[in-house]
Formats: C-alpha cells, structure tokens, sequence
C-alpha cells in the first residue's frame, strides 16, 4: 500500500507557508522594504483618483461630449460612499473569520471591486457616449452601467485605502507611526503623479481603442500592485479566530469613539482643514490660465509646485513627529502656513504677478502636507488598538466628504461669479472670494484646534509630573 | 503533521478554514461573472459581433 497521503502531506509540509499569502509570525519590527512594498496600494489609489477626476473627467467631456453636468454627476458619485468607510473600517475591526484574518479579506473584496470598475467602464462610456452602434442603444443602458462603473472603482477605492491603512497601523509600533503615514501620503502622490504624466502620453492621440486599452490596463494594474502590496502583510491570528464573534454594533462603537475626548474636534478640524486646502485644487490652473496668462506649461508646473510643497510638508511633518512633536501642533502649523498662502494668491491675482503665485502655491501644498500628516497621525493615535479601522474610517469618511463637497463648493461659486453682473470687471474676480473663503476655513481650523491643542500640552505634563513624582 | 481530526486532507485547514477560503473563491466566481457578463453586453451593443 503506499503511503501516498503521508507523502503529499509532508510535501506540502515541507514547502511551508512560502507560497501562502500570510505573513509567518506578527513580528516585532517591519523592515522598510515591507512597508514599502505594502504602500504600493496607495499608488492604485492615487492611480485611480487621476484617471477618475483627471483624466476621464476631460475625456468624457472633450473627446466623447457628454454633457458636462452628467459628468459632474458621475463623478460625484464615488463621494457617495464615502460615509460608509467608517462602517467598513468598524466591520474589518470585528471581522469574524476562522482563518484568523480581518484586513485581507477587505482589501481582497475592494481590490475586485475597483478592478471590476474598470473592466466595465471603457464600453459604459463608449456606450454613454453612442459610439458607433450605440447611437441605437436605450439611454438608460449607458447611464446605469457608466453610474454603476463609477460606483464599483469608487467603493473599491475607500475599501482598499481604509483597510490598508489600517493593516499599516496594525503592523508598526506607535513611535513608528508618523514614518508609516508619511510614507502612504508619498506614495499616493507618487501615484497620483507617475500616472497622470503616463495617462496623458498614452492619450496623446485619442482613439476610443486606446481610451478601452488604457483603462483596462489600469484595472489589471490594480490587482498586481494591490497583489504585491497584500502579499504576507498580514498575520494569521488563532486567539482572534478562536474567540466568539463580537456583539458590537456600529452605533455603540461609534459612540463610543465620539464620546472619546476631542474625537469629534478632532474630526471637525480635518473637514475644515481639507476643504480649506482642497478647495481650489482644480481652480488653479483655470486661474493661472485666465488672469495671470500662464501657458499651459506654466500652469501644469503650478500642479507640479503644488506637489513638491506637499512633499516637503510630509518628510518634514515625520521627522517633527518622530522627535517627538505632538501630531495636532503639526496640524495647527500647517493650517496656520495656509492662511497666509492664499492672502498671497489674492495679492498675486490683484497686483498680476505670477511669481508670487508660485511662492504661495509651494507655501499652500507645504502646508497641506504637515496638516494632512499631523490630523492623520492624531487620528491613529487616537484609538485604541483594536478599534484603528473604525478611526481610520472615520477620518477618511470625514476627508473625503470634506474635499468634495469644497470642490464643488469652489465650483459653484466661481461659476455664479461669472454670469454675476460685473463680472466682466476684472478676469481674477470670479477667483477671489473662492480663495478668501479657504483662507477664513483654515483660519477656523487653527482655532478650533487651538483647545485641542492645549490640551494635548496640559496632559503631557500631567504625565510629565506623575513620571518626576 | 498531526492528526487532528479538525484538519482536513489534504491542505491542513480545519473546516471552517477550508468553508471560509472557499467563500473568497464563490464571491470572486460571482463578482467577475457577473463583470465579464455585464462587459460582454455592452461591448455588443457598441460593435456588434455574429451579425
């Protein structure tokens, strides 16, 4: 008789856990190749956000003349699902799995979703758009599948970033933390980055074959990095497999996170903040453009500026906390940097200079990069352990929301400006009060943070004299 | 490798494992079946194929 099972069981013994996708032991320290490896799914996200806002926003409106108001509307509609990241981020906290995992599964169902997204929406918007054939088709088919396209990357999008985010916090030690955050910030605006300048080569030349070719690279570009960056990041756990599921609803989690002090100033100081930065990101150019004669060029490189700004804000924002700074003073500077950056756009627009434009919009992304990374820090310190994902979820429902709602805020303003009567005055008019109002949010960001602030200070020493006494 | 009567030959995974791993497997099934079918469909509609 032979012993055959004996044999494929000590076979399959012997190759180990090499080729299963979980980390062997949750080990004390996380060499940097492995969170940088598993940062790469901050590239996919910031990938899609380009493709999303970037990219197809022009494409939809230029090349296949959908009417612009749709294509706001189908844009808006990943925000919707924004406020469920706090509820997705509580689910994978209390994930009930008997492989003893909770982040993997999410990041797996998010990653399939978005990739899903992708495969569908080159033909729902060449559908949409009555591409050949499909002038013939029924109307509702282009704009069901185009919504449900947008829906599915989007829902993929905050699946994947909260979850992984909150893997990233599950693997470092505190003290690493402010390392780890930067880090993610950088890569999504790597991402962001390296796949706008590789979208806009490739779309050179529009075909509808190369728009079907472009987005379907991007779906299976997803999976490979989100692959990598999953692969043996999270480890099994046989106490979390073993013990009774949990019998937390979201509504007592979620009290019980805004009953914790400073939680909900916390999150208020994130919307007022994001909005205050996020709210000209697409304006820039437009007002580059049209009041201050900027080429094209010139106005891409303000994009760029925008970017080193923030970049710097982040290196310097993790060196600050890995000294040891508290994360809501980061957060409060970086607000309080932003103030004076758009009193300077204003007086670039009024006294017509472009160069003092730049200054303010490497001032404005340099601060954005501290109060990004010091309210994101804030938030995963915040919690305790074994609630991250609904914090993390939390902030990302809150920022998320925040920046769209003030890009579309920005939006609507600058446009009533222009049919306003008088607008025809001055090029920069329509501009301003856009710019004033993010300037007075960042303003009441700093004071509202400033108790938190205090705070913060008055418990260092508290622990500072109970550690002397 | 012991001989927990939990374990299923031949992978090593208890039941419940095995039940879970093999949950992924049908939601992948449905949710890329259900792409590639949607896909499918409206590629039909813009460049008709078999006539």
């Amino acid at each position: 008789m032979l012993n055959y099972k004996r044999f494929a069981v000590g076979k399959l013994a012997s190759l180990g856990t090499r080729y299963l996708p979980f980390a062997d032991v949750a080990s004390e320290d996380v060499p940097l190749s492995r969170l940088l490896r598993l940062s790469l799914f901050q590239v996919t996200v910031g990938m899609a956000m380009v493709l999303l806002v970037g990219t197809l926003n022009r494409v939809m409106i230029v090349e296949l003349d959908v009417s612009a108001t749709l294509v706001a509307l189908m844009l808006a509609l990943p925000l919707l699902f924004a406020p469920f990241r706090a509820l997705i981020g509580f689910k994978s906290d209390n994930f009930k799995s008997a492989l003893g995992l909770r982040r993997l599964p999410y990041i797996f169902k998010g990653t399939m979703l978005q990739f899903g997204g992708f495969a569908i929406m080159p033909f729902a918007l060449l559908v949409l758009s009555g591409y050949a054939e499909a002038v013939d088709a029924p109307r509702w088919l282009g704009v069901g599948s185009a919504a449900l396209a947008f829906l599915l990357v989007g829902a993929g999008v905050h699946i994947v970033q909260t979850v992984g985010l909150a893997l990233a916090t599950d693997l470092v030690p505190e003290e690493d933390q402010p390392k780890v955050v930067g880090l993610m910030y950088v890569m999504l605006l790597v991402g962001m980055i390296v796949s706008a300048f590789i979208f806009s080569t490739l779309l050179e030349n529009y075909t509808p074959g190369k728009l079907i070719q472009l987005i379907q690279g991007a779906a299976v570009i997803t999976i490979l990095l989100n692959g990598i960056a999953m692969w043996k990041q999270e480890a099994r756990n046989r106490e979390r497999a073993a013990a009774p599921a949990s019998d937390m609803t979201f509504s007592t989690a979620w009290s019980q996170l805004t009953a914790r002090k400073g939680m909900v100033r916390l999150l208020v100081i994130i919307a007022l903040g994001t909005a205050g930065f996020g709210m000209a990101d697409v304006l820039l150019e437009p007002f580059g453009g049209q009041v201050l004669n900027m080429t094209v060029a010139e106005t891409t490189r303000l994009t760029v500026v925008l970017a080193v700004g923030s970049l710097f804000g982040f290196g310097l924002a993790s060196f600050w906390l890995g000294v040891g700074s508290r994360p809501i003073d980061v957060a409060c500077y970086g607000a309080a940097i932003g103030v004076p950056a758009f009193g300077l756009v204003i007086i670039s627009a009024i006294n017509l200079m472009p160069s003092l434009l730049v200054i303010a919009t490497l001032a404005a992304g340099f601060g954005a990069g501290l109060f990004g990374h010091g309210t994101l820090t804030a938030t995963m310190r915040s919690a305790p352990r074994e609630q991250i994902g609904l914090s993390l979820g939390a902030w990302g429902a809150v920022q998320t929301t925040a920046a769209g709602i003030a890009i579309t805020i920005g939006g609507v303003i600058r446009d009533v400006m222009l049919v306003a009567p008088g607008a025809g005055a001055s090029a920069a008019r329509p501009y301003l009060p856009v710019f004033a109002l993010e300037a007075a949010l960042l303003l009441l960001a700093v004071i509202v943070a400033w108790p938190l602030r205090r705070r913060s200070i008055a418990a260092d020493r508290a622990i500072a004299v109970s550690d002397g006494a | 490798m012991s001989n927990d009567p939990d374990k299923v030959w031949p992978t090593g995974l208890t039941l419940s494992e095995a039940e879970e791993v093999h949950s992924y497997l049908i939601d992948g099934t449905r949710v890329f079946g259900f792409v590639a079918i949607l896909a499918h469909i409206l590629v039909a509609v813009t460049t008709p194929w078999l006539g």
